[in-house]
């Protein structure tokens, strides 16, 4: 399967891979001019954290092999692809209940703050075929794509 | 060609002949740098990233929707903005400035004056008068001189002697008249700093108020003031490209906008004595290479020089394969748009390069600070120092020439009253044309060339052909002028492309669809044909079927000037948006209730076709609403 692999000496903290995710996620299409920065419909589905030295954490969901997230989830709302190996939701199974969110190692599972029904995270940019938009804009190299046993 | 290109991913250009110049150059251009530069910061797009103080840089995200110090969106985008008109304003002023100040000194030491149907006009508009032509001159460059250094809080004269009354009147309505031009300008910076204005609104009226001063006197004031000294524009043909180049004679390449510091020179370059010592050293005499929009005036006015410019070789990014012909022997300038890429160019083929203001030193040149008493001293020491260059530099240089590049016979000189000269001597054909709708409206295409939307001139040459092609007339001003101009749109020719009707008049006249008032400084005579055309037919600028498209705006004096399209209440079209769209409020303001304020909206449109469409269904509109 495929994997965003991070190399985080070489993040600078830009968020151009916030920026792509949104816009990759956004419900209406246009360009990056016109994505709305405010709307949290629009929040990425990962995290760039501050490290307190002057570097910088890139966090994003490591589709793992063995997913805690999937793990505690009851209604089946989250399962691992078994083509991809993605771990991939479905929003009409969730039962709201937030335990993916508890669960995650890495805190890369958000509840959406609009609905607070849902849950956003990430899909490997699963509608398009050329992968994941964060990895297509890292100026840095900072994260990259790389095939690895599942 | 060349056996090692430097590397062929070069940007497009609407100029195909030069595209493939470029990727085959064995020198790394702006065109080879666009793809590194690719990746773009989106919070920079949208104009939502401030590092306004040690807090920052703050960026807006649905996480963090306010910096640190609770600017929001609207704040960080606005004051952006204004920073950058305040600036581009300041460009403007600066060389307003010193044109009226080498008119004011021309002017006590009895110098020529070239255009004295100029100097009468503008005596006329001024209400001024003097005892001869000098004391003439003197008294217009005092008058506009005092009005720059008036403080922000006193407002400026000529203005309402200079606007259109209609507009004088909106303007005053809505608080909106200028201080001081360079006062302004100060006020503007002052005001976007950190932690003071954080209206919004409040704000963009001042990007208007900047707009007025930057029209009125950075572009409209400069264009007169150097008619009077250098002599006004003529209708003509003229040749354009890389084909004006000729390697027989010391070629010196041109860049800027303040025209009025070379005239000394200008003059001494064909003096005998000068030539004489060009052909010591195996050259046939000297020759100014234009390039950017001081190249653009130099063709405007070029009847007065038929003998030093050899004609307008390209815009601004064009300056480095104009350079890279080797062919080039020193590289004068005096402002924008100089690019600090064509150091590497310059070094790599021992171009000489000199600069006669600070403002636009470059790392690699030696400055000669234009003073106008040392005029004479300068012009000598320049000349030494670019016979030296040719002499040392022509042995070991390899000429890399394309002698076919460009057009022959392109219409030029078309100004505010050498058109209307041409019409007749009154706008009134123009207007019979535009009521029978021959010609179904006017656009004026202006501004700078950028390599982006498209790459160079893409978006720009694709618009022009859009429009002509929907009948629609196109005037140009700025270094879109010289990539439309290099593409062919400016030979009579071209009027096969224009839609049946404009084709017609075109033929008729022996016109070309698209006429070239010149430089940027130009837009400024364009807005005087808008003018005249509204009090011609009696109605006020915004009812004009008549529209605006800075296609590929560059860089922040584009966003002045456009602040005065909004001012005089003209459709402004983008083909990018100036980092306004993190703000809604900014759109909103700029892209609709401007409509209420002043007449005049922001459109934004990177694609040709739809962007015509827009322009068409304004000038549509227009024409309905005047009954035509
Ligand atoms: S959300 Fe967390 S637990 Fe689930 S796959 Fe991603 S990183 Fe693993
Ligand atoms: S919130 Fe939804 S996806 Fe997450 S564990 Fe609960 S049911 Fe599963
Ligand atoms: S792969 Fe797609 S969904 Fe996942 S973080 Fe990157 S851009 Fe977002
Ligand atoms: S785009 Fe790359 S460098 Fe920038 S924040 Fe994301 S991971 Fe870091
Ligand atoms: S001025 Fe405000 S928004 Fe700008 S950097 Fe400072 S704290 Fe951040």
């Amino acid at each position: 399967m495929k994997r965003i692999i991070i190399d985080q000496e070489k993040c600078d903290g830009c968020k151009n891979c916030t920026v792509a995710c949104m816009q990759a996620h956004r419900a209406t299409p246009g360009t990056v001019y016109d994505l709305d920065l405010l709307d949290p419909k629009n929040e990425a589905r990962h995290t760039i954290v501050a490290n307190g030295k002057g570097g910088y954490f890139p966090i994003f969901c490591r589709h793992c092999s063995v997913p805690d997230c999937v793990g505690a989830c009851m209604s089946g709302a989250l399962c691992k692809d078994p083509v991809s190996g993605h771990v991939q939701y479905d929003e009409s199974r969730c039962g709201t209940c937030f335990m993916c969110v508890m669960s995650c190692p890495y805190g890369n599972v958000k509840p959406d703050k609009v609905t607070h029904k849902r849950i956003l995270k990430c899909d490997f940019c699963k509608d398009d075929t050329e992968g994941p938009n964060c990895v297509r804009v890292c100026p840095k190299k900072a994260i990259h794509v790389e095939e690895v046993s599942a | 060609m060349n056996e090692s290109c430097y590397g062929c991913s070069t940007c497009a250009s609407a100029d195909k002949p030069l595209e493939g110049f470029i990727a085959k150059l064995p020198m790394e251009t702006s065109h080879h740098r666009v793809e590194s530069q690719e990746t773009k910061c989106g919070f920079g797009l949208q104009g939502v990233c401030c590092r306004l103080c040690a807090n920052g840089p703050c960026r807006i995200t649905p996480e963090s929707p306010r910096g640190i110090c609770g600017a929001t969106a609207d704040v960080m985008v606005t004051r952006n903005l204004l920073r950058a008109v305040a600036a581009g304003s300041g460009c403007y002023i600066h060389v307003v400035e010193n044109t009226a100040l080498n008119l004011k000194n021309t002017a006590l030491e009895k110098g020529k004056l070239k255009g004295l149907g100029a100097l009468e006009r503008l005596c006329k508009t001024f209400g001024v008068s003097g005892k001869d032509d000098h004391e003439k001159a003197l008294n217009v460059a005092n008058a506009v001189l005092e009005d720059l250094y008036k403080p922000e809080y006193v407002k400026m004269d000529l203005v309402e002697k200079m606007a259109y009354p209609p507009r004088f009147k909106v303007w005053k309505e809505l608080g909106i008249l200028p201080g001081g031009a360079k006062s302004e300008v100060f006020k503007g910076v002052v005001k976007c700093s950190t932690n003071l204005n954080s209206d919004p609104v409040n704000m963009l009226i001042d990007c208007l108020r900047l707009g007025i001063s930057t029209g009125i006197y950075g572009l409209t004031l400069t264009n007169l003031l150097n008619d009077v000294l250098l002599g006004e524009p003529e209708i003509r043909m003229a040749p354009v490209g890389l084909r004006v180049i000729d390697p027989d004679y010391i070629n010196i390449m041109i860049t800027g906008h303040q025209h009025t510091m070379f005239v000394h020179l200008q003059e001494r370059l064909i003096a005998p004595d000068v030539v004489a010592k060009a052909k010591a050293v195996g050259a046939k005499g000297f020759k100014l290479v234009g390039c950017t929009c001081v190249g653009q005036d130099l063709q405007l006015r070029g009847a007065h020089y038929t003998e030093i410019f050899n004609g307008h070789a390209g815009n601004n990014y064009t300056s480095e394969a104009i350079l890279a012909t080797g062919a080039i022997d020193a590289v004068l300038s005096e402002f924008n748009c100089t690019l600090p890429g064509i150091e590497t160019v310059c070094d790599t083929l021992s171009i000489k390069q000199i600069c006669i203001d600070d403002v636009a030193k470059k790392a690699n040149a030696e400055l000669k600070q234009f003073v106008f008493a040392e005029r004479g001293k300068h012009s000598e020491e320049i000349i030494d120092a670019i016979i030296a260059s040719y002499k040392e530099r022509r042995p070991k240089v390899k000429l890399n020439l394309l002698p076919e590049h460009g057009y022959e016979n392109n219409l030029t000189g078309v100004s505010e009253v050498s058109l209307k000269k041409f019409l007749g001597g009154n706008w009134k054909p123009l207007v019979d044309l535009i009521v029978s709708g021959d010609i179904k409206g006017v656009a004026g295409v202006v501004g700078c060339s950028s390599l982006v939307a498209g790459g160079h001139d893409v978006l720009t040459v694709a618009l022009v052909k859009e429009l002509i092609a929907r009948d629609i007339i196109v005037l140009t001003a700025g270094c879109s002028s010289g990539g439309i101009e290099n593409c062919g749109l400016m030979v009579p020719e071209a009027a096969e492309l224009a839609g049946p009707k404009l084709k017609a008049v075109c033929k008729k006249l022996g016109i070309p669809p698209v006429l070239n008032f010149g430089p940027c400084l130009a837009i400024g005579r364009l807005e005087i044909v808008a003018t005249e055309l509204a009090e011609t037919i009696g109605i006020d600028i915004p009812q004009l079927p008549l529209v605006l498209s800075a296609a590929q705006w560059l860089e922040e004096q584009a966003l002045a000037d456009g602040c005065f399209g909004l001012a005089l209440g003209l459709p402004l079209h983008l083909g990018l948006p100036p980092f306004i769209t993190g703000s809604k409020v900014a759109t909103q303001v700029l892209t609709e209730d401007m409509k209420s304020l002043t007449g005049g909206q922001v459109i934004i449109n990177a694609d040709a076709k739809e962007s015509a469409d827009l322009l068409e269904k304004i000038i549509q509109e227009k024409r309905r609403a005047l009954k035509i």
